[in-house]
Parts: C-alpha cells; structure tokens; sequence
C-alpha cells in the first residue's frame, strides 16, 4: 500500500524558521508543500528521511534560504491486485464508495459488485441504495457494519478540471477503482466461519 | 519539484506505523502533545493501521515471516500483501495470490505460517450504529512485545 519516493527539489526555507536546526526547518516547508497532496506518484503521507541538502544561499533581494533538498516520503499508492481492507462510505445506483479514513475516493462500480444482486433503496438512509448480493437463496447486505476488503483494479489521476458544475462532487485527484467479485472480497462478515466449513466448497 | 526514484522501495503498513510511532503518534484522543510532530492527515493513517493486523505486528515478527515465505515462492507483492491483511483463512488469502492454482502454492503451510508467526488482528469493537472514535483501550493480553 505504501512506498518510499525519493524526490529532489528547490526548497525555500523562510528567515522565521532559519532558528531552528536546518533539518527540522527543511522538513517543516516539506511537510507543508507536500503532506496529504497528492503528486503523479501517490498520495504522499509523510516525510521518511532527508538526505542531503546544499546550497543555502540568499538570492538578492529574496529574503528565504534556498536549498537544493533531496528526501524520501512515504506515499499511499496501491499496485493492482494488491487487496486492502476499506471501510463502507455510501452506495448509489453507480456502486459502492469506501473509505480508508486518509483517504476516500475508492469506488466499486456496478459490474464488479458479485452478481447476482440487487438495488434498492435504503431504508435506514432514504437518499442513498442498498446493495443486496444474492447467493445460494440468502441475501447478503453491503452496509457499514463491518470492515469490506476490496481488490485494487485500477488507479487513475484524473486532471485537474477547468471548470466545474456548481453542484458537482468536490474534484479527486486519485481515484481507485476496486472489486469486490471474488472469493474473500466484499464484507468480511460474508466469509467469518468459512474455515470452519469444510474445503470442498471452495477449492475453485 | 523532480522524482529520483519513484519506487525506492515498498513498506508493509507495519512499516509506516513504526515511524508514525516514532514521531510520537499514540492512541491519546486529546492529540495535543503530538501535534506538533505529527499532522492531523498523518493521524488519519495512523488511526486507519491500528485498525489492521500492523498494529499488534512487530519488526520480529514481520522479518521473520518474510523470511520463510521465500520457501513458498511467492512474490515480494503477495509477501507484503499478506503481512498486511494476516489472513486467517483458506478464502482470505485466495484473493491475494495470483493464479494459485496453476503455481501449486502450499495454502495450508503458508496459513500455517501466518497462525505461527504473525501476531492475530487487533480486537476491535464492532462498529454499530455509533462510530465512535474511542476503541477499548488496546490491552490485548497475547501482545507480542520486542525484546
């Protein structure tokens, strides 16, 4: 889920923190440019290490330091197949929306839902559907009660758009595209006391 | 702003709280001593892998896990895969590993393995209709502490 990013840039250190030790102060304006944004390789989640910085010279008539910094941060970027455990958001006629709390923009679209199943509207929550997966003459329900583990299908970076409906959802920079149609996947209460059955239901 | 190295190595979710740790993150819910070494985003990870298998793993028995799978010839992805999800059963792990059938991967023994070496999931309360932020204080009494 997380990996280590080696990243090299132009820092400019402002004359306020040039008290403090120069790592620190480095790390301070790196946090601020890049924690919780996401770059073309991730969704950067801290700073792990800085491992150099030179430079520090004044430009004239510039008051901050500026530095040549390389560093490594830690970013959120899932590889495909890889499965994560999520938790439910909301659902719509589209699908299923969940959440790792840092990050919310995961989506299960319609046809990658088990299927056979079904939608209706929910009738704890009016404004939203219910997915109902239907095996074997049970009914298996999509909600927040337990945690949904989901396999990762797609990442894609949409870009930055122009100009955006007044309504329209706020814009998401990442967004993962995961399934729930196979073994293991979906709400883990569908799968709890499986191993306690017998094998020879499962061994597709 | 240029990437060196845009993959300079993959962390297990064990990994990433180890550092949160270091930097002084902890289960405290008034945050207040903390904020200043770790930021209220990096607190949202935070919460999130103490909620998985990495919160009762240790540095012990993650290496020591990874260095039997390379008997199972699995791949280092499936490897990290599994020491993040500590499946439990036959159908958990069947969704991480790609084409078991065909590779005749040993299910039982790396099950086996995972019942042996990694510590098991954290208890959580079950989350009804109240999410509430506050778990039982994590006192789990077969929690493995590093010598």
């Amino acid at each position: 889920m997380f990996c280590l990013s080696e990243m090299e840039d132009t820092v400019r250190v402002p004359p306020d923190l040039l008290k403090l030790p120069l790592e620190v102060a480095i790390k301070k304006v790196l946090q601020k440019l890049l924690l919780n944004k996401v770059l073309s390789i991730g969704l950067c989640v801290t700073i792990y290490d800085i491992k150099s910085a030179e430079g520090g010279f004044v430009l004239p008539g510039d008051g901050p330091a500026t530095y040549k910094v390389r560093f490594r941060i830690v970013v959120f970027r899932p590889f495909v197949g890889e499965v994560i455990a999520a938790r439910f958001k909301e659902s719509d006629s589209n699908g299923l929306r969940l959440t790792l709390g840092f990050f919310e923009d995961i989506y299960v679209p319609a046809p990658l839902i088990p299927r056979p199943n079904r939608c209706e509207p929910d009738p704890y929550n009016r404004s939203q559907m219910r997915w109902v997966w239907i095996f074997e003459e049970q009914e298996y329900i999509i909600d927040h009660s337990c945690q949904i583990n989901f396999r990762v299908e797609n990442i894609s970076y949409p870009p930055v758009p122009t100009e955006q409906a007044e309504d329209a959802k706020p814009f998401a920079p990442m967004v993962i595209t995961g399934t729930i149609d196979d073994d293991g996947l979906g709400p883990v209460s569908w799968w709890e006391g499986c191993s306690e059955r017998n094998n020879e239901d499962d061994d597709t | 702003m240029t990437s060196v190295k845009a993959n300079a190595g993959a962390l297990t979710n064990f990994e990433v709280l180890d550092l949160l740790n270091s930097r002084g993150a902890s289960k405290d819910t008034t945050r207040v001593i903390a904020s200043e070494t770790v930021s209220r985003s990096e607190y949202k990870v935070y919460d999130y892998l103490m909620e998985t298998a990495a919160s009762t793993q240790t540095r012990d028995s993650v290496t020591k896990f990874s260095d039997k799978c390379k008997g199972f010839k699995l791949a280092k992805a499936e490897i990290l895969n599994i020491i993040n999800l500590r499946p439990s059963s036959d159908v958990e792990l069947t969704p991480i590993l790609e084409k078991p059938d065909e590779r005749e991967i040993d299910i039982e023994g790396i099950l086996a393995l995972v019942q042996e070496l990694l510590p098991p999931l954290p208890t959580v309360e079950a989350h009804k209709e109240n999410e509430q932020e506050e778990t039982e204080d994590g006192e789990q009494p077969n929690m493995e502490t590093s010598v």
